[in-house]
């Protein structure tokens, strides 16, 4: 039996809010009007006046059934809490190796990769200054190289999460690693993390230089080759996290990260694939910020948009293809440099607010990320951040806690509306690949991103540290520099130009004009590259043909 | 090694096509800096070599894209080819983002391409007021083609038809009613009309829109202006566009901004200060002059006893007279006697005893006749706080002219008659 | 000398993330500067052919993922080109010991995250200033 909402008799309630209302004006004469991230207004108190409680079934309903707004499977966090991914990369592939052993062992369940910013921009070691290497994720050029990274992780039984940018290289090195050590492509699990290349083009510029439609191409490709070779595989994600990071509010970052699922789901479609086929693999990740219960009403939101457009747009019947699964990191921009272990705090709020949005996998951000990329002192409180809460601070006794709150109720239907808004936008712009090549997205975001700002300078958002209690700082919170040793990373660079040497050329040529081959008619593109990884074909060359093929692009920058 | 700007303001130096120095004495003419007028007369006698193509257009048509596809183009064919692009600066900073680059950023980083960025500095007609000697120099330092891109235009920016050899104006698809205005407008003044975006579903509709709109045209001197569909993004039309930039180069000949005078040396600060000087009721109002350039004026004042009403705030009146001070300024400093018909004023909040007012005024259109301003009245010595008020106000641009006694717009003989 | 600083805001390196240049660029464009801007991948040799074309008084360099790592091959490509009176600043995630390495290759100044667009500003026309003084110094 579901109980209602609990609800005093409506004219009496009216009655002492307007009294309640004249009280609270006379005592704040001329408050301020306080706004969200997002641009709603919020107003100093809820109450049964602001929700319906007639439509509960309809908006609420429960956990693991549609709306979803209370979660997306029946048990939530009670059944299972979250996936606890940090995302780590640093120096070679031993370096790596080693560093994932170790957290392996300290209860991480799940891989993850993050590669150099080289791999991300289509380019093998030997074609950038070498001092750029590894210092932020790790260089990983060939199967080789991936097979060094994962040595000693059973890839038939751990999910890896790879920060794997079109073209999928990383994917496809990891799938001849599997084919090597005889493990079947059809049981690799995990996801990839980077999918998303409308959202490299947008907000942060982390692709390889090929334009937008060939890049559309190559997405709808990977998704058809994992559906048939490797069904676990989560080729999609779709990351609102880059457009929040970039400046979007959180109910435009929640509106473009659905209008892109739209696209790819609408390409896919396109393309001949049956919604029910691939929707239940696409997966999504997004920025938690500071405004605590905005983020949390963004998320609900957004589980109710999601099953809503895959059923009304898409048709899907397949209760799996409903569920709106995301992973989401507590956000950088956030993040003060100064006195940074301020920053412990920030990440726990910001963290709180995506468990009780309901996530499904969390990545908490080190408190040094803003000085530098993380340490592994930062990283281990990090993780210890997540253990705190999962564990110790009772957050998941009861499912979506916040439910039935006035505030939570009412500003989850608030942005839902601001949301949908602009999706509208979005859908008038002729969908988010003709929004985001004509620069209306990336100007939207922009000026997003200035008016924030504006706040901090005004004042009017307080930056405890920065504009606000600022104090003479401590030089001793002040992590040592991680960075890879010169002389690893020099025999690294050794190693794969005397590899490159030795390896068998003709088939590396065949391989890639096998790949070309596939772009210039309609074979598989992803098919092609995993045949050139394994034929040992390098990250480089393998961007360089694609470019070549399907063409050069550039990011679209409005000022 | 000491250099001097002697040697930086070298005209052998830019003859010689020496980056550095060409950069240099660039801004020395845009900045108008000693020893510049000497330069550029010293390189005149060079100028006219050059084909000089104006890209013009709305904005966001897809100019500074084209230019782009046209370096590679013009890269492809072995020519040294220069730019010189136009933004517009901000009416109320003075500031500007100089965009074009952007889009021009890969083609622009070749050996045998020079590109400049400027801004408008409040000069009308969608060029900067140095933009003509900026291509003289050019043309001297031995480029060829020099490519000007304007402020997107609106339709009176018609600058560069005197400048160019060749004007290419650059629709964009599916330009539907704004047909009308363009037909109006920059229409006129093409000798290449050129669709962009030809990648896009309305381009071969506005292909048809624009022959069918100059079948109605006559012909200017014997050229046929052609119709020219380009993508930039898929590299298509653009050899032919610079085929057809040629082949009007050939008919037409090249160097026509020579014939013409140079435009008057327009120093519209000191010509609004003088203005301002003479102004008696401004100056009773304690109204101040703070800036001034073409099309824009500021002014400020401190609200005293004097200036309050029986309510104790500014009056209305006052608040009226520094915005009007504002229009007047601006709307007469581009040298013509202008006299305002028409003005609007909406109070948006109160000003107190003690406070700094500032007033700017903007163009917001001029023609030959008629010119309309927007002014804002805001709290601060340089109008960065709250709005108090908002005008707009239409001038009357008589054929009078302030700096010439008889009343007469004077010219300054071209440094080579024609 | 009455002048209207000219900046160059540009990324060099590898990474793309560019909220904070643009916000930069608008907000010295709003003090009054003329800004050229780039898209961030910049080549160094770009670079230095686009300071020396545009004639800018001030480059800023914003750099969020280790591509501070790189500058001192931008102030050494600079002095080769003869531009040495043009100002350069850093702006983003510098750690302490780099920071110390890029002011001895020169850099004017590395401002990090939190400074106030403000100072940005008043410290961009000072630089742009003594830069225009020295390069037309007679
Ligand atoms: N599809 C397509 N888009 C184009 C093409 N050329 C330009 N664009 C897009 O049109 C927009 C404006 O291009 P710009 O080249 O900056 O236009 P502009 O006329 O120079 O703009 P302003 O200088 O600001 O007036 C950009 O988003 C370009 O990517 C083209 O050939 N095809
Ligand atoms: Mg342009």
């Amino acid at each position: 039996m579901n109980k209602p909402l609990p609800t005093a008799n409506p004219a009496s309630t009216a009655e002492a809010h307007v009294r309640w209302s004249a009280e609270y004006a006379a005592q704040l004469p001329g408050e301020r009007e306080v706004r969200n991230r997002s641009g709603i207004a919020v107003k100093p108190l809820y109450t049964p006046l602001d929700v319906d409680a007639s439509r509960y079934d309809a908006d609420l309903g429960f956990p693991g059934e549609p709306p979803y707004t209370r979660g997306i499977y029946a048990t939530m966090h009670r059944g299972r809490t979250w996936t606890q991914r940090q995302l780590i990369g640093l120096g070679t592939p031993r370096d790596y190796n080693a560093r994932l052993l170790d957290i392996l062992d300290k209860g991480a369940t799940a891989v993850s990769l993050i590669p150099c910013n080289s791999v991300y921009r289509g380019f093998d070691m030997d074609q950038v200054y070498p001092e750029l290497l590894g210092t932020c994720g790790v260089v990983a050029n060939t199967a080789d190289h991936m097979d060094a990274c994962l040595a000693g992780v059973d890839l038939a039984k751990t999910s890896c999460s790879l920060n794997d940018p079109l073209p999928f290289t990383l994917l496809a090195f990891m799938l001849a690693t599997a084919k090597r050590r005889g493990v079947d492509w059809r049981l690799v699990s995990g996801t990839s993390n980077q999918s998303d290349y409308i959202s490299h083009y947008v907000a942060n510029h982390m692709f390889f230089r090929l334009a937008l439609p060939g890049s559309r191409r190559v997405l709808v490709d990977h998704v058809a080759w994992c559906n048939a070779h490797a069904p676990k595989w989560n080729p999609v994600s779709v990351v609102g996290q880059h457009m929040q990071q970039a400046g979007a509010t959180p109910a435009e970052a929640m509106a473009f990260t659905l209008s892109t699922a739209i696209q790819y789901a609408g390409d896919c479609v396109a393309a001949g694939l049956a919604p029910d086929a691939f929707l239940p693999r696409f997966t999504f990740f997004f920025d938690i910020s500071l405004s605590f219960f905005e983020e949390v009403a963004k998320f609900r939101a957004g589980r109710r948009i999601w099953q809503r457009v895959v059923r009304e747009r898409f048709g899907a019947r397949d209760p799996r293809s409903w569920r709106f699964k995301f992973h989401a990191q507590t956000s950088g921009v956030d993040l003060t440099r100064q006195q940074p272990l301020n920053n412990i705090a920030r990440v726990t709020a910001q963290a709180i607010a995506g468990i009780f949005g309901g996530l499904q996998s969390l990545h908490t951000d080190a408190y040094d990320e803003v000085l530098s990329c993380p340490t592994q002192f930062g990283a281990r409180i990090a993780v210890a951040t997540q253990n705190i809460l999962r564990e110790e601070a009772h957050l998941t006794d009861v499912i979506d806690p916040l439910g039935g709150s006035y505030y939570v109720e009412s500003l989850t239907d608030a942005m839902e509306a601001r949301i949908a808004e602009v999706m509208d936008e979005v859908d008038a712009q002729g969908g988010m690949f003709a929004a985001v090549q004509s620069g209306w997205v990336q100007r939207r975001i922009g000026e997003s991103a200035r008016a924030f700002q504006a706040r901090v300078e005004s004042g009017e958002q307080t930056v405890v540290g920065v504009n606000k209690y600022a104090v003479e700082e401590d030089e001793s919170a002040r992590p040592a520099l991680p960075r890879p040793d010169p002389a690893l990373m020099q025999a690294h660079r050794d190693d794969f130009a005397r590899w490159k040497e030795q390896r068998s050329q003709a088939d590396a040529d065949r391989a890639l004009s096998a790949l070309a081959r596939a772009a210039q008619g309609s074979g598989n593109t992803f098919g092609a590259v995993v045949d050139a990884a394994a034929a040992g074909c390098t990250h480089g060359e393998i961007c360089a043909t694609l470019r070549r093929e399907l063409g050069f692009g550039q990011p679209l920058v409005v000022v | 090694m000491e250099k001097s700007s002697l040697t930086l303001l070298s005209a052998d130096a830019v003859r010689r096509g020496d980056r550095a120095a060409i950069a240099r004495a660039i801004t020395a003419l845009e900045n108008e800096m000693p020893g510049a007028a000497a330069l550029a007369d010293a390189l005149a006698t060079e100028a006219g070599r050059a084909h000089v193509i104006g890209i013009t257009g709305p904005p966001g048509a897809g100019k500074s894209t084209l230019i782009a596809a046209l370096l590679a183009e013009c890269t492809k064919r072995g020519r040294r080819i220069a730019v010189v692009a136009v933004d517009p600066s901000s009416p109320l900073s003075g500031g500007a983002v100089l965009g074009d680059r952007i889009r021009m950023s890969e083609q622009a980083a070749a050996e045998n391409v020079f590109v400049r960025s400027l801004a408008s500095r409040g000069h009308a007609g969608g060029l900067a007021r140095t933009t003509r000697r900026i291509v003289d120099l050019l043309d001297a330092a031995g480029y060829d083609p020099v490519i000007v891109e304007t402020v997107g235009a609106g339709q009176s920016e018609v600058a560069i038809a005197a400048l160019a050899d060749t004007c290419a104006v650059v629709c964009p698809p599916g330009l539907g009613d704004d047909v009308q205005a363009i037909k109006a407008g920059i229409l006129e003044i093409a000798d290449l009309l050129v669709v962009s975006k030809g990648d896009s579903a309305l381009a071969t509709a506005t292909v048809r829109d624009l022959e069918g709109m100059l079948a109605l045209r006559a012909r200017r001197g014997g050229w046929k202006v052609p119709v020219l569909l380009t993508s930039a993004a898929r590299g298509e039309g653009v050899a032919a566009l610079l085929d057809a930039a040629d082949a009007h180069a050939q008919a037409c000949g090249r160097g026509r901004r020579l014939a013409r005078p140079e435009p008057a040396p327009a120093d519209e600060r000191a010509r609004t200060a003088a203005l301002a000087a003479r102004d008696a009721f401004a100056r009773n109002c304690r109204i101040e002059l703070v800036d001034a350039g073409a099309g824009h004026a500021e002014v400020a004042m401190t609200v005293g006893a004097e200036h309050l009403n029986f309510n104790g705030t500014c009056h209305g009146g006052a608040l009226f007279a520094l915005a009007d001070t504002a229009f007047g300024l601006a709307s007469n400093s581009h040298g013509r006697v202008a006299a305002g018909i028409e003005v609007h004023i909406s109070y948006h909040a109160a000003a107190r005893e003690g406070e700094r007012l500032a007033a700017r005024a903007s163009e917001v259109s001029r023609t030959r006749r008629l010119a309309t301003y927007r002014i804002e009245v805001r709290r601060g010595a340089r109008g960065e706080g709250d709005l108090v008020a908002s005008f707009t106000g239409t001038v009357y641009v008589t054929g009078r002219h302030h700096d010439s006694p008889d009343g007469e717009a004077p010219t300054r003989s071209s440094r080579r008659s024609p | 000398m009455d002048i209207r600083p000219k900046v160059l805001v540009t990324k060099i390196g590898l990474d793309g993330h560019d909220r904070g240049s643009r916000i930069v660029a608008a907000h010295l464009r709003d003090a009054g500067m003329e800004v050229v801007y780039t898209p961030p991948w910049q080549e160094i040799a770009a670079v230095v052919k686009l300071a020396q074309e545009e004639d800018v008084d001030v480059i800023g360099v914003s750099s969020l993922a280790t591509d501070h790592l790189i500058v001192p091959r931008l102030m050494e490509a600079l002095r080769a080109a003869g531009l040495s009176e043009v100002g350069v600043i850093v702006g983003g995630i510098v750690p302490d010991d780099d920071e110390r390495a890029l002011l001895d290759a020169g850099v004017a100044r590395v401002f990090h995250p939190g400074t106030s667009l403000a100072d940005i500003a008043t410290y961009v026309r000072e630089l742009a200033a003594r830069s225009r003084a020295a390069k037309f110094a007679a």
